[in-house]
């Protein structure tokens, strides 16, 4: 089920073409945006938010009761939609629990005071929310504005780098929430360029460079598209040497290296390696003590497709 | 490991063949140890940089419109002279006053402007601390500062006079005539001169409190206003108390518009001289008449000995202000 | 009208406007408006006088009405827009016709009360000039009204809004619309000494416009303002580094 439908969408500014030719869709759960710096995820996601037009195609929202609308000049899409800015700009001046009651209030709730309760509970401000914002660190600040996104109760949730800032727990937190909310069935995007957030939290991620979409889905499968790079695999065994020699002799290995922890071994043929490798070692008597995909951490997933995109 | 090649770490060009030694480079992180230049340099640098920058240059478009609308603006009346001189007629703008309703306001919009896009951008993005991060003491920055939004009201103020001039000699016939012109000049552009050192002093000295622009704009313009507005009151109430009521009209809106005070039996005392004191505006006047400028109607009234306290006043405002700016980025903080 | 003015929003640029260190460089002229009334007052007694005429007329008039209006009319949406907070304003299905018309009316609001007041009190106390001074307390009155507009819309097309006000309020309504006489019509200042010069008629306001035009104008001005600042606000994008 779609949510977030976006089509054919580009973005330049003059001659520089920020995003070039998107087109994806977003679903309920909790969907990463990945990339470096300049990839054009902040510009995605404010043609998202309705606070940039496209220079061409289409985003489209889904609500779950209404017919679906355009992103751009149209106010209606945050009674369902909250925005999480990466700009540190609040209105400093306010207590976080005003903060969040005037934004309640603007989107006309019928109960502004229990929504804004339920809200700072929710990102656990409870005890600085009487404090004026300027005195927030960082990482409160970020809080406080998704406890405002939040206060509406939307279906669709956008954040952009939330988690600059925080502190190790305070991101854990962030990250239970987000979880939390996503498993609810809201459809939350976010975007990120550390990836052990990206990797924990989100099931399906976008990977943009360069303005480009340059994967999308879950991660671990698009490790397993990449064909053209071998898989490797770190393999400790009673006897490296032995199993070694065996595995060179395999069609579907490319590398095998012998380290001092071990075996790494490239294969071409994931799942003809997955398949035979128990059987190999259980026929030649070698133990095998340790079987570890090495590169299927999202790290190693990003940095090939950075460096194929980047050349 | 096998020592057969010799390999060394050396910065010389890789060679390869027989009867050579093997190397390897060493291609890491290199010292620059040439000669390096000096504060002054820095200085210079940061200077012209804020030069330009009080002009709009190196800025997008917008930024070019209001320097560029005062600059043409100012330049208007040495147009329309030229005109009226070519016709036949005698001199209508001089030297050391310039049509003063003019540049009083022309200069506050530039000062109100731009003195906030050298020192309120630099508070707000925060890179002051980029700029100390040099072997540089804290007292150069607005003293590059200063120096370059003096010489950018410099140029605001003296090219319209050196129009002036082109405009008149080319209307005039003769070397003695056009030595008079020259002779008319010099204390023309001298009293530029001291619009802008004193003009540069207070703006940048108000724009350097906050990192916020407009609010910087604002805070210029009405301290530059309020006072030129106040003095002006007092010195029209005293001048009219000195001769009974007088018809005075209102010519239109705005506080540059010019008010009419008939100066028949007019003998300014000692009220209407000081309250020339409250401006700089008006200050600029009372030092100009007291060092021997002409002595128009519709101004401030010589302050004949008084004039020395106006220079005075001058002097100090200015101290003050330059001191102000200087403590202002003593401690380099990031906001 | 009233489905427009948005409570909340009217609040929160209250508090912002009033609440800060910029409040005080429109509260400032206010007090030295009143402050210089009562010195002159006290030192010039007497009915036959003339500098009411100077005080209400230069000062309140020409100098605190319009400065004030420009330093609280681009702030009130301006400055939100400037640090970027105006983004949790918009991202609500608040009516962008809403917020311009809410921003406008405290804009509107607090430039009568640091500008049009003090005049009218200042006005009350110099003698012999209730008559001028009621005049042109309405005078100011239409012209924080018509000044907030403009000034509104001028903040939400450009980041740059109060130095171009600047531009126009001295070098235009200061200078030039006083040399070419059809240019009156161009320049609120004197849609705002018509309606006063209608209220009292004072050959000292040198009105050029009659009281049908300015107001006709007036109007026109205000409302076409706030039209044109909805409908760029509602195009509302956040600009920036593609990132």
């Amino acid at each position: 089920m779609t949510v977030i439908q976006i089509k054919n969408v580009s973005r330049w500014y003059g001659n520089v073409v920020a995003v070039n030719d998107i087109t994806m869709d977003i679903g309920p759960g909790v969907t990463g945006l990945l990339g470096p710096n300049g990839a054009g995820k902040s510009t995605i996601l404010h043609m998202i938010a309705g606070f940039l037009a496209p220079s061409r195609g289409t985003l489209t929202v889904h609500p779950a009761l209404g017919e679906p609308v355009p992103t751009w000049r149209n106010p209606d899409i945050y009674r369902s939609l909250g925005l999480v800015p990466e700009r540190d700009s609040v209105y400093a001046f306010l207590t976080g629990e005003e903060f969040v009651r005037s934004t309640a209030k603007l989107h006309k709730l019928a109960n502004p005071g229990a929504a804004t309760r339920a809200a700072i509970e929710m990102t656990d401000m409870g005890q600085a929310a009487d404090r004026k914002i300027a005195t927030y660190s960082k990482g409160m600040r970020q809080r406080i504005k998704v406890a405002a996104a939040l206060v509406h109760d939307p279906e669709i949730l956008l954040l952009d780098e939330p988690f600059n800032g925080m502190d190790p727990r305070q991101r854990i937190h962030m990250m239970e929430l987000l979880g939390k909310l996503g498993a609810e069935g809201r459809t939350i995007l976010f975007s990120s360029h550390i990836l052990e957030e990206v990797e924990r939290l989100s099931g399906t991620i976008q990977v943009m460079v360069a303005g480009r979409l340059a994967a999308s889905g879950d991660f671990r499968a698009i490790r397993r598209l990449m064909t053209s790079r071998p898989h490797v695999f770190t393999v400790r065994s009673s006897d490296d040497r032995r199993l070694a020699a065996l595995l060179v002799g395999r069609p579907w290995t490319t590398a095998v290296e012998l380290t001092g922890k071990g075996l790494q071994v490239r294969t071409s043929d994931f799942g003809a390696f997955c398949a035979q490798i128990a059987v190999l070692t259980r026929d030649h008597k070698i133990a095998l003590r340790e079987l570890l995909p090495t590169d299927e951490s999202l790290e190693s997933v990003f940095g090939y497709l950075i460096s194929s995109q980047g050349s | 490991m096998p020592a057969d090649t010799s390999a060394q770490l050396t910065g010389g060009p890789a060679r390869s063949g027989g009867g050579a030694t093997s190397v390897i480079h060493d291609l890491g992180y290199r010292r620059y140890d040439g000669p390096r230049l000096g504060r002054a340099q820095i200085i210079r640098a940061l200077a012209w940089h804020s030069f330009r920058a009080a002009f709009g240059l190196g800025r997008g478009a917008k930024a070019k419109i209001v320097p560029l609308v005062a600059l043409v603006a100012l330049c208007l009346p040495a147009v329309v002279n030229a005109f009226a001189m070519s016709r036949g007629n005698p001199r209508v703008v001089d030297y050391d006053t310039y049509t003063p309703a003019l540049r009083d306001l022309v200069m506050t919009v530039f000062v109100a402007v731009q003195a906030p896009e050298l020192v309120s951008r630099d508070l707000r993005s925060r890179v002051l601390p980029l700029y100390f991060a040099r072997p540089i003491k804290t007292i150069d920055y607005p003293l590059a500062k200063y120096l370059a939004f003096t010489a950018a009201c410099l140029v605001m103020l003296e090219v319209p006079l050196l129009l002036l001039y082109a405009g008149s000699i080319a209307n005039v016939h003769g070397g003695s005539a056009v030595w008079g012109q020259t002779r008319a000049l010099i204390p023309g552009l001298l009293v530029g001169l001291m619009w802008a050192v004193v003009l540069a002093a207070i703006s940048l000295f108000l724009a350097s409190l906050t990192g916020r622009r407009a609010f910087a704009t604002g805070a210029v313009a009405i301290a530059f206003l309020l006072t030129f507005t106040l003095a002006e009151i007092l010195l029209q109430v005293e001048g009219q108390q000195n001769q009974g009521p007088q018809p005075v009209t209102f010519k239109g809106s705005g506080p540059g518009a010019p008010i009419q005070v008939h100066p028949v039996l007019y003998v300014p005392s000692l009220a209407d001289k000081v309250s020339g004191l409250f401006s700089p505006f008006t200050l600029f006047d009372g030092v100009r008449m007291w060092l021997g400028g002409t002595d128009p109607a519709d101004s401030v009234p010589n302050p004949g000995g008084l004039g020395a306290v106006y220079a005075l006043v001058l002097v100090v405002i200015t101290a003050l202000c330059l001191y102000g700016l200087a403590a202002r980025y003593r401690k380099a903080r990031l906001s | 009208m009233s489905a427009y003015f948005n409570p909340t929003i009217a609040a929160l640029t209250l508090r912002a406007t009033l609440g800060r260190r910029r409040a005080l460089l429109f509260a400032i002229p206010a007090v030295i408006l009143i402050a210089l009334t009562l010195v002159l007052r006290a030192s010039r007694p007497g009915t036959d006088v003339l500098w009411p005429d100077r005080v209400l007329g230069d000062f309140g008039f020409s100098v605190l009405l319009p400065l004030t209006a420009l330093i609280v009319g681009t702030g009130v949406l301006g400055a939100e827009i400037d640090d970027g907070s105006a983004i949790h304003l918009l991202a609500t299905p608040v009516r962008r016709g809403s917020v311009v018309v809410t921003k406008f009316a405290v804009a509107a609001a607090v430039t009568a009360a640091f500008a049009a007041v003090p005049e009218l009190l200042a006005g009350l106390l110099a003698p012999n000039s209730s008559k001028l001074a009621f005049a042109l307390f309405i005078g100011a009155l239409a012209g924080s009204v018509i000044y907030s507009a403009v000034f509104v819309l001028a903040s939400v097309l450009t980041t740059r809004a109060i130095a171009f006000g600047l531009l126009y309020v001295l070098i235009w309504e200061g200078l030039l619309s006083n040399l070419v006489g059809g240019a009156r019509i161009l320049s609120i200042a004197h849609y705002c000494l018509g309606i006063a010069n209608a209220i009292h008629p004072d050959a000292n306001l040198n009105a050029g416009l009659s009281l049908g035009t300015s107001v006709i104008l007036g109007v026109v001005v205000t409302v076409g303002a706030l039209i044109l600042a909805t409908r760029r606000l509602s195009a509302f994008a956040i600009q920036g580094e593609p990132a």
